[in-house]
């Protein structure tokens, strides 16, 4: 037996189901509620296992399985990893330089070359962001290192 | 009918700003719409930040505007690109590209917009007709009701959606798990927060929606970013002849009701209604084999039927407070975080709401009509933008999105898992929308579901003594098992 891509699937949603249905289970109970709070939940657990063991049983699709190819892991794997920078690092090192930073280095991490467009687009967007919401919308964004 | 209110309604909308905030809507969402990958939902969560503490009924035009501008820019990428912008528009892409093939784009174009226009100016009649008739019915609903309301609206996206049936389901169970994690509203109890202080709120529908719909679209032109786009330089004439204008005639007339009433079914929403009024207009043709090659009922037929449906799916939404499909649910999610709580009671409690968005619906279809004919040439500029530098645009509109409204960076690192996971279901095929359907839905259904029984002190008869609950209830079950009888009897 091939192991296919809804079995794969089936197998890891079953996994997520059983997982959430221990949870479920450990939610404190009242007495007086006719509803407690672990109901739909347990309910939920229950039918995501059922619907997975469905998944089991089921033909795959026509449509073949989407093949990437390696580099492309990379580009996406890189953009998660220039997200997670400009997460960690929005609140310290303040909103324009980040912003501007991210634009440019992942416009050129995409393979964007013409450096100047890229300046500019990059410190237009942030600054004119960076007005609106300050200043139109009320919305402090953090300055950070720039004396703003 | 109510002229007086749909006269209030107007006295905003004619307002420079009411005429200010339509225009911008609808520019803006034909601009997000022509993109390729980027859909209706993904315009208008990204505009969501833009409109915190915006007056609601600006918020609400200003978002119905990049809503229907984004299906007719879905169209316009169709017809110029062969790529649509979202689902709703691949149909238009079957006659609307072979037509720009043979140096008839600009004709496609103006097809396009003018059945866009008949079709969503009909469908906003029927909604002005229709929703304060089903407000009427529904105000009487309790809790039994409206639980058997949307457990409806939950099934019929499922069994509705394309592909597999159990993928969908799957799809709408994990969106009401997810929804379940935070604070549980009647006992306090934490659910799945596993302990962190950040999750005891839940998770905010914006985070998922710009995850799972835009980051998750960001993901494939990502890996598509290199894809030449062979704009079609030459769109030729936008005038039609009279026997043109008169071959759309029919199909307009027709899909503009059909397109309504799909779009105003729950579940259902302008990518069926374009399928199946294609597949309508091809059986009832003369000449069906002109159809994908160019046919302009071919083409006439979806455009006119994607607009109404995305119209009528208004009526929900506005008349009884449950969207139908994933692009009325984060418009609902929206609404509710301004003030405002659609329903039953919208009409009479805040007419200028109600009525300006109406009124909102005939001027943005005239501005429709009105931006796409002389200035398409000009629009479909935006695709020559570098894909690399529009990337880069979009990712940071969804963390600024996100940010702007929780300020945590907590919430920026969840956006980040549901982009992650939202790109794996469009990997293995689960449907986004029932996702964020359910999201949506989940709690409001738990919420109603535990009312209910909390009234009737646990029993279920108050299910079963309401008719309406009841046949709500009937009719879900008949659209699950209807499907499975054809199939049954398709394999036989």
């Amino acid at each position: 037996m091939k192991f296919t891509l809804n079995k794969k699937l089936s197998t890891a949603l079953s996994v997520i189901s059983i997982a959430y249905l221990i949870m479920a289970y450990q939610l404190p109970e009242y007495t007086l509620v006719p509803v407690d709070s672990d109901v739909i939940p347990k309910i939920l657990g229950y039918i995501l296992l059922f619907l997975s063991i469905i998944l089991f049983f089921l033909k795959d699709e026509e449509k073949k399985e989407a093949s990437l190819p390696r580099k492309e892991i990379g580009m996406l794997l890189g953009t998660a990893v220039l997200i997670l920078f400009y997460i960690f690092l929005l609140e310290i090192v303040g909103f324009i330089i980040m912003t501007t930073l991210f634009i440019f280095v992942s416009s050129r991490f995409y393979g964007y070359k013409k450096y100047i467009t890229n300046g500019i687009v990059s410190i237009g967007f942030s600054v004119a962001m960076y007005l609106l919401f300050n200043e139109l919308l009320l919305v402090r964004l953090p300055s950070g290192w720039l004396p703003l | 009918m109510d002229f007086g209110g749909l006269l209030l309604g107007f006295e905003f909308v004619l307002s420079f700003q009411g005429i200010f905030f339509v225009f911008l809507g609808v520019f803006i969402g034909t601009l997000i719409g022509m993109m390729p990958g980027l859909g209706p939902i993904t315009a208008i969560a990204v505009m969501i930040p833009m409109t915190y503490g915006m007056d609601p009924v600006i918020a609400i035009v200003l978002m119905a505007g990049v809503y229907y501008g984004a299906v007719f820019g879905g169209s316009s990428a169709s017809i110029l690109l062969n790529a649509p912008g979202t689902s709703s528009t691949v149909v238009t892409a079957f006659d609307g590209y072979p037509m720009a093939q043979k140096g008839q784009a600009g004709k496609a174009l103006a097809i396009a917009a003018i059945a866009s226009f008949v079709g969503g100016t009909v469908a906003v009649i029927l909604t002005m007709l229709f929703a304060p008739l089903m407000a009427n019915v529904a105000v009487s609903f309790g809790p039994a009701e409206y639980f058997a309301l949307m457990f409806m609206g939950l099934l019929l996206i499922t069994t509705l959606s394309e592909g597999s049936t159990t993928k969908a389901l799957i799809s709408a169970v994990l969106g009401f798990m997810a929804v379940t994690i935070g604070t549980d509203a009647q006992t306090g109890t934490s659910r799945f927060t596993f302990g962190s202080m950040n999750l005891l709120d839940g998770i905010d529908f914006l985070v998922v929606a710009l995850g799972l719909f835009a980051l998750a679209e960001v993901c494939f032109l990502i890996i598509n970013r290199n894809n030449k786009m062979q704009n079609t330089a030459n769109l030729g004439s936008l005038r039609l002849n009279k026997k043109e204008l008169k071959e759309m005639s029919g199909p307009m007339s027709r899909h503009s009701v059909l397109g309504f009433i799909i779009g105003v079914l729950p579940g259902a929403g302008a990518t069926m209604a374009s399928f199946m009024s294609y597949i309508m207009e091809k059986k009832i043709s003369k000449n069906p084999e002109e159809f994908g090659k160019g046919s302009i009922k071919g083409l006439a037929a979806p455009e006119t039927s994607n607009n109404a449906a995305a119209t009528g799916s208004f009526v929900p939404l506005l008349s009884l407070g449950i969207p139908g499909s994933g692009t009325t649910a984060v418009m609902l999610a929206a609404l509710l975080v301004l003030g405002v709580k659609p329903g039953p009671l919208l009409i009479e409690e805040s007419p200028e709401i109600f009525w300006g968005v109406i009124a909102s619906m005939y001027l943005g279809n005239i501005f429709l009509l009105l931006l796409n004919l002389p200035l398409i040439p000009y629009i479909s500029k935006i695709l020559q933008i570098p894909r690399q530098l529009l990337i880069s645009l979009v990712v940071m509109f969804c963390l600024l999105g996100v940010y702007t409204v929780s300020f945590s960076t907590f919430d920026m690192l969840i956006l980040l898992v549901f982009g992650i996971l939202g790109y794996f279901m469009k990997l293995v095929n689960i449907p986004a929308a029932p996702f964020i359907l359910a999201f949506i839905l989940g709690g409001m259904l738990e919420q109603n579901l535990r009312q209910a029984l909390t009234i009737s002190n646990g029993s279920f008869d108050i299910f079963w003594n309401s008719p309406t609950a009841m046949a709500l209830f009937a009719i879900s079950l008949l659209s699950f098992i209807v499907p499975l009888l054809f199939r049954k009897k398709k394999m036989k």
